[in-house]
């Protein structure tokens, strides 16, 4: 046998070694138990924090584009004044 | 299901320390394929593929778990110390696995997966489907990671 070949039966053997007694079924309870509430928690508070973003996001979008028409709309008031009062004046 | 478990538990146990080559995480990988195949069996189509279909399950698994490792890496840092542990004193007992071990190391994990399987006794047709390529590619991506693994196996034993 070659010692590469010697060396990858110690390397099964080793890891076999490793997988505690009464493992198939530790295996078989860990499949029958349904997803931690842990896990379900951590989702819910993933995805409650992401909608929170996305709704202070979409409020200050909203809020600052509504400053910006009222600045805009001020702007044309103002310049469509001084227009009439060109138009009167001529 | 028990016996199934039981069948193969030795060479998943095997298949995924050869990738990652980490004594500690050996029973968690392996315990992971398993609840993996046993909640996924019934989709099985081929039963005669099942072998085929476990080592799969198995490579995506270790894979994806040394995957997520780099990502903690990136994410919390550990200091140049934590890095790396070596395996606990005891952990590997003879000079030729410790050899084949730091020659593992060196390759990339997809190439170690390669090797294992060949070590399973998979073909190079069952190894293609396994890695969803051609045969033409498994030979030469093997004959690439034979070669790599006989340098570093070679070096570490002179």
């Amino acid at each position: 046998m070659k010692p590469e070949h010697q060396a990858w039966a110690a390397l099964r053997e080793h890891a076999a070694s490793q997988l505690a007694p009464g493992f198939a079924d530790r295996v078989l309870g860990a499949a029958r138990a349904r997803p931690s509430p842990l896990f379900v928690a951590h989702f819910a508070m993933c995805a409650a924090t992401a909608a929170a973003c996305l709704a202070a996001v979409a409020l200050y979008q909203s809020r600052d584009s509504g400053d910006e028409d009222a600045k805009s709309l001020a702007g044309w008031s103002e310049i469509a004044a001084q227009a009439n009062d060109l138009e009167q004046g001529i | 299901m028990r016996e199934l478990i039981v069948a193969y538990q030795r060479r998943v146990a095997g298949f995924a320390y050869a990738i990652t080559g980490r004594s500690d995480s050996v029973e968690d990988l392996a315990q992971m394929v398993f609840v993996k195949m046993a909640r996924a069996i019934d989709r099985l189509k081929a039963p005669e593929q099942f072998e085929s279909w476990l080592f799969r399950l198995a490579r995506n698994t270790c894979i994806d778990h040394l995957r997520r490792q780099k990502l903690r890496r990136i994410f919390t840092p550990f200091a140049p110390e934590h890095e790396n542990v070596p395996e606990p004193e005891g952990a590997v007992d003879s000079e030729e696995l410790d050899a084949l071990r730091h020659a593992l190391a060196q390759l990339r994990p997809k190439d170690r997966a390669l090797l294992a399987l060949v070590q399973e006794g998979r073909s190079h047709a069952e190894i293609a489907a396994t890695f969803r390529t051609s045969v033409a590619a498994v030979k030469a991506r093997l004959h690439r990671a034979r070669e790599h693994l006989r340098q570093h196996y070679h070096s570490d034993e002179t």
